[in-house]
């Protein structure tokens, strides 16, 4: 398989490199393509490997993958994915390549729950075109959380729509390498291969760009340092309501919020899912996979609570389609992202920027990693704010300042938007500007030499090092 | 400075710099005061184009085009003051009429301080002579007692008018509704009560005073000595105003057809337009049938939306309303606006109007045998009965149209139709109709262009049901009621409910794909079926050609670019590059790029050679560089003109060098050129490019322009 941008020429990159991940690259053979009939709400299931490839075509009827139309007689390129190709009313597939899984399914009564939600959000949206639906999604792993964010987005563009899209899971990133959280409002068309497609680059897409807003939490799981992520939580929150009251028909379309599963907690999560609540003015929860956690909401917000009785609580059963995605999926999900963070897609290849910087020019700081304090530190930190949170106390503060040393190398560097000498909690809360991957330290002559996206320098910005996600060695050698 | 200019002339700058006034803009009237004082002697032209221009122009812009009076009688005074006090009278009233309530109010305290001195002068006389001013006031007076007398008998009558009863105070403002109903819609049913009363041989509302009639006709006890001082010959005036204003409809229909070319049904108004045209001014007309048509017309060019208000009844220029607000423009003022019904005409039932049912269908011709209405207009010219059964039996199909325009119709015609309407009346009626002059009957609820609807489901047994949808018939399927069913596709109504969760709807799915059929075959994007979806289409399928094309070409060199900061994401809109047309803004933007001579390129010839790669002016070689928005290799600051490449910039400047020299030579411009081009400077036309950031096409440039701000 070969790997877009790798060879690019004045880079100073080697031109042979070995394939980042997931075993030995399949020579080429000559793929015979098969045909699959599928009838009326059925779908197709696959498990494609990152190394396979892997062809869909519709042949004929109507087809989509998580919300999104295929279009006829176009191959579009699965590998590296899983997922299922829905059809309402039946459809023939052209299919190439091999995949871990395959199967035809018929047990697919969840199409009929999303797209019912999808008519309801609809309703909402035209019954209150000044207060539109939001969503918030939730449930444990591996039930479809994205899936059903992407298919909801994907209709709600369908019928004319500007939703939000807020994806908040650290180990995923949507628009951006994993430990972004992203905001965006989705003005155009989705893609059937990538979902929200690509932010902007300096030359045109085949899919229209989503621009969206990206802040950085340096840790797995929010449970990790709660507060830390319900800093920015209500960070994004605040960034999100003021651009929906910006754009009226954002507003009336709603946003989406793809929880992560680890909120899936009573201990640690719940408290984490009040705030988010509350933060973004939820007004309809989605729960998907998980009877205790939707009873626990329903208790808390649901119709028969007394309250405004503002918030609805349904429940959705997990779809049959729905597979766990292994730590070795995810970590090569990871790489993914962060390949096509700087070298882009097949589609869009992009040329990263090569920048040696002294030690003595940058301040970088580090994520702590997270201790025993957390619990304390976020405990009972309901409404947290803030401005009110200036003088953090050092030991508990998220950031300090390090010398760049060898460990480095293969991370990811966030640039925020804050210059580089701001307080600690002005870099935490910062949005991000872009990611640079430490390609070399040369510790003897106190130089770093960073892969930017972009050949501006960034200027005084403050750097974060975080240890998430995880290095990937041979982005670049 | 101007003397010995001829007035034509002078009259005709300050008529131009008169129709640049659009807003009260004290900086454009003092300068046309300022024009009207350095052009005394021409005073007798400039007042004749001054009245002229509040008569005809836009009722938004008749303020600001009096303050323009009240500027000049109050700073230059005599001889102004002489030449517009004469025609004071008509000036006002014309104006009043047409104007809304606010405007009135507007109008009635300038009118309080023509009474009184000029501020600040010493002279203890007022601005007018009471001579004139009088007469507004009692006209204004009047109206203010009729539109009482009126309104209480409204009252007595029918559902209550909605308008608050005016309590008496210093102004002598009219109900405007009321006055807007008078006006517009009180064609005397039974003129022969009243015609020979006051001497008026035909219905018509007197021109020049429209309301004032009426207010005479509700008040028997007003003494003639007050009209208006100058009446109209009316025979001539009626037919020659009838063809004004249907020259005038037909200006407008034409303007929304230029704009609308697809739209058919405008092409069909604009024929029957244009043959009703050719009838009146072939054929005499009994005055009958001619109140009749102009009541029709009226109704229509108030119901069209640049129309210029037809009451006025004079000639006026089709000038759009340039503030956008529909409540500005002279309509009725108050939507929930009940019809006027100002005399005791018994109430017409609208049934009653039905045409009879063999016209439904339209002919495919919608033209006007002009014999057929000749055999119309005889059958009712023998009698002295207006109501002409053809165009009254079109009556409520007009004011169905009209009802759909926002407004209910006035229930004029006094009497149900004597006989059934003639054969002819027939056609005349379904051209009518399939003009687009007439919505199809019944007229009172049908609504304009009307979105087809996507087919509804079909009501279909359980099992065939889920047949359809792909499921094998369980029994623990929930049947599928004709309620749940009843949602058309367009109109999505699922209750948010645990319940509604499991329901199958087949209508969701057809708005997935049925209701968008139109779809690319590239990305699987699907569009409505309509123009706009089509034109949409058009643009997207665009959008993947120039993607395609410049992909290959620049894929190399492209970048991810930095993300945005919060502020700036709040204020960003992802505009649909791939089915939005550019905006105005963009467009703008654009020209406004492309003024800079240095910001012109062209692409580097394929045949340059040393020779012809250097500016013939200056000598110096192009800059070659890659432009990214076109895409190619370019040279920068360079025009082609004649075959020859030159630096914008040097060819601009040898230009305007030319220019220079030959304006020397010509002749001085036009007395008052310099002045215009200030007026034309005013915020108001420099405030037109605003330029976002967040346009399309604008969009890469403007962002790398940011990159170059956050990082330097």
């Amino acid at each position: 398989m070969a790997l877009p941008g790798l060879s690019l020429p004045g880079l100073g990159l080697a031109s042979t490199p070995a394939p980042a991940y997931g075993g030995p690259t399949q020579p080429p053979t000559e793929q015979v393509a098969r045909r699959e009939e599928l009838p009326a709400q059925a779908e197709w299931r696959f498990e494609a490997a990152f190394t396979q490839q892997y062809t869909v075509r519709v042949l004929h009827g109507h087809a989509e993958l998580f919300g999104v139309e295929l279009a006829t007689n176009q191959p579009y390129n699965l590998s590296g994915s899983k997922g299922a190709i829905f059809t309402w009313q039946g459809c023939q597939l052209e299919i190439t390549g091999e995949a871990e899984s395959e199967y035809a399914a018929q047990e697919t009564e969840y199409a009929i729950e999303w797209l019912n939600l999808h008519g309801m959000l609809e309703t909402a949206r035209d019954d209150r075109p000044t207060d539109g639906p939001r969503v918030l999604v939730v449930g444990p792993d591996h039930v479809g959380k994205s899936s059903l964010t992407r298919a909801l987005a994907a209709r709600a563009v369908k019928a004319g729509r500007t939703p939000t899209v807020i994806s908040l899971d650290p180990r995923e990133g949507l628009l951006g390498p994993p430990s972004s959280l992203t905001t965006v409002t989705v003005g155009s068309q989705m893609d059937v291969e990538n979902g929200f497609g690509i932010s902007p680059i300096s030359g045109p897409t085949v899919t229209p760009v989503k621009t969206p807003l990206i802040y950085h939490y340096p840790y797995t799981s929010p449970a990790e340092r709660p507060a830390v992520y319900k800093a920015l939580l209500t960070r994004i929150a605040l960034s999100t309501m003021n651009k929906l009251e910006e754009e009226p028909a954002a507003k009336q379309s709603g946003m989406i919020i793809d929880a992560p599963g680890s909120l899936n907690d009573p201990k640690n999560g719940y408290e984490t899912i009040h705030h988010l609540i509350s933060e973004f003015s939820v007004n309809l929860i989605i729960s998907i996979g998980s009877e205790r956690l939707y009873n626990d909401l329903n208790r808390r917000y649901g119709a028969n609570t007394g309250s405004d009785g503002a918030i609805t609580v349904l429940k959705l059963s997990k779809p049959g389609g729905a597979i766990e995605r292994d730590a070795g999926y995810m970590k090569q999900l990871r790489t993914r992202q962060i390949r096509q963070y700087f070298f882009g897609s097949s589609k869009e290849s992009l040329s990263p920027h090569s920048h040696m910087i002294g030690f003595d020019d940058m301040i970088i700081y580090r994520a702590k990693p997270a201790s025993g304090e957390v619990e304390k530190y976020g405990a009972d930190d309901d409404d947290y704010d803030p401005s009110s949170s200036s003088p953090v106390v050092s030991t508990n503060a998220t950031f300090e300042k390090i010398t760049p040393s060898a460990a480095m190398t293969g991370s990811l560097i966030v640039i925020k938007f804050c210059p580089s000498s701001s307080e600690d909690y002005a870099v935490r809360d910062s949005a991000v500007m872009g990611y640079l991957y430490v390609a070399d330290v040369d510790e003897a002559r106190k130089k770093v030499r960073f892969l930017a996206p972009h050949p501006q320098r960034w200027g005084d910005r403050a750097l974060v090092w975080a240890q998430w996600p995880e290095a990937v060695a041979d982005l670049v050698t | 400075m101007s003397a010995s200019l001829p007035s034509d002339e002078v009259a005709a700058d300050f008529r131009d710099s008169l129709q640049d006034l659009q807003i009260n803009n004290r900086y454009e009237i003092s300068n046309l005061t300022i024009i009207a004082k350095e052009n005394a002697e021409h005073a007798p032209a400039l007042s004749r184009v001054l009245q002229h221009h509040i008569k005809t122009t836009a009722p938004s812009r008749k303020l600001p085009a009096l303050y323009v009076l009240d500027s000049i009688v109050k700073n230059v005074g005599s001889p102004y003051t002489l030449y517009l006090g004469q025609n004071l009278y008509q000036i006002f009233m014309d104006a009043y009429v047409l104007v809304d309530p606010t405007t009135r109010k507007s109008m009635e305290a300038m009118l309080k301080t023509w009474k009184e001195p000029v501020p600040g002068s010493m002279d203890p006389a007022p601005v007018f002579k009471p001579d004139f001013t009088k007469p507004i006031e009692n006209a204004l007076i009047r109206a203010r007692t009729a539109a009482i007398q009126q309104q209480q008998s409204a009252r007595a009558q029918n559902p209550p008018i909605p308008l608050p009863p005016r309590p008496s105070s210093a102004t002598y403002r009219d109900s405007p509704t009321q006055q807007h109903g008078i006006s517009r819609y009180a064609q005397p049913p039974v003129p022969q009560r009243h015609a020979p009363q006051y001497g008026y041989p035909n219905q018509m509302p007197t021109p020049q005073q429209p309301s004032a009639q009426q207010y005479e006709q509700s008040m028997h006890t007003l003494s003639p000595s007050v009209r208006e001082p100058q009446p109209i010959p009316h025979a001539a005036y009626d037919i020659n105003r009838l063809n004004d204003d249907i020259a005038r409809l037909i200006e407008v229909v034409k303007l929304q057809f230029a704009s609308n070319v697809f739209d058919s049904s405008l092409q069909m108004k604009l024929q029957a337009l244009l043959d009703l045209q050719n009838i009146l001014r072939s054929q005499q007309l009994p005055q009958e049938a001619l109140g009749q048509i102009k009541v029709q017309i009226d109704q229509l060019s108030a119901s069209l939306p640049q129309a210029p208000p037809s009451v006025t009844l004079l000639p006026t220029t089709p000038q759009s309303d340039p503030r956008p607000s529909a409540q500005l423009r002279w309509q009725p003022p108050t939507p929930s606006y009940q019809p006027p019904q100002p005399y005791p005409a018994p109430p017409q039932s609208v049934p009653s109007y039905q045409p009879p049912p063999s016209v439904q269908t339209p002919p495919s011709q919608p033209v006007f045998p002009s014999d057929m209405l000749a055999r119309l207009l005889a059958s009712t010219s023998n009698g002295p009965n207006p109501n002409t059964p053809t165009l009254r039996a079109a009556t409520p199909a007009l004011q169905g149209l009209q009802a759909l325009n926002g407004f209910a119709p006035p229930q004029h015609a006094a009497t149900p139709p004597a006989s059934t309407p003639a054969p002819a009346s027939h056609d005349l009626f379904a051209a009518l109709r399939a003009s687009g002059m007439l919505p199809p009957a019944p007229p009172a609820s049908a609504q304009p262009a009307q979105v087809p609807q996507p087919p509804r489901p079909l009501l279909l047994p359980p099992e065939l049901q889920s047949l359809l949808m792909g499921q094998p018939a369980k029994v623990g399927t929930p049947p599928i009621t004709a309620a749940q069913l009843a949602f058309a596709a367009p109109q999505i109504n699922v209750p948010l409910t645990a319940a509604s969760l499991k329901t199958p709807r087949p209508e969701l799915v057809s708005g997935l794909y049925d209701s968008q059929p139109n779809q690319c075959t590239s990305c699987g994007r699907r569009f409505l079926a309509t123009e706009e979806g089509r034109k949409r289409k058009a643009r997207h399928l665009d959008w993947h050609f120039r993607i395609s094309t410049s992909a290959d070409a620049h894929n190399l060199g492209q970048s991810r670019l930095w993300y945005q900061d919060d502020r700036e994401w709040i204020y960003y809109t992802d505009v649909d590059e791939s089915a939005e047309p550019p905006s105005d803004d963009t467009i703008a933007a654009a020209k406004q790029a492309k003024k800079g001579p240095k910001d012109q390129y062209i692409p580097i010839p394929a045949d340059a050679t040393p020779a012809t790669s250097a500016c013939p002016i200056c000598q110096e070689k192009f800059e070659n560089k890659w432009h990214e928005l076109a895409q190619e290799w370019v040279w920068m600051d360079a025009i082609k003109v004649g075959g020859r490449v030159y630096h914008a910039s040097c060819h601009e400047e040898v230009l305007n060098a030319h220019r220079e020299e030959s304006r020397r030579s010509m002749t001085p411009e036009s007395a008052l050129g310099k002045r215009k081009a200030e007026v034309s400077c005013s915020p108001l036309h420099t405030g037109v490019c605003v330029v976002r950031r967040e346009d399309a096409d604008a969009d890469l440039m403007s962002r790398r322009t940011y990159l170059t701000r956050e990082t330097s």
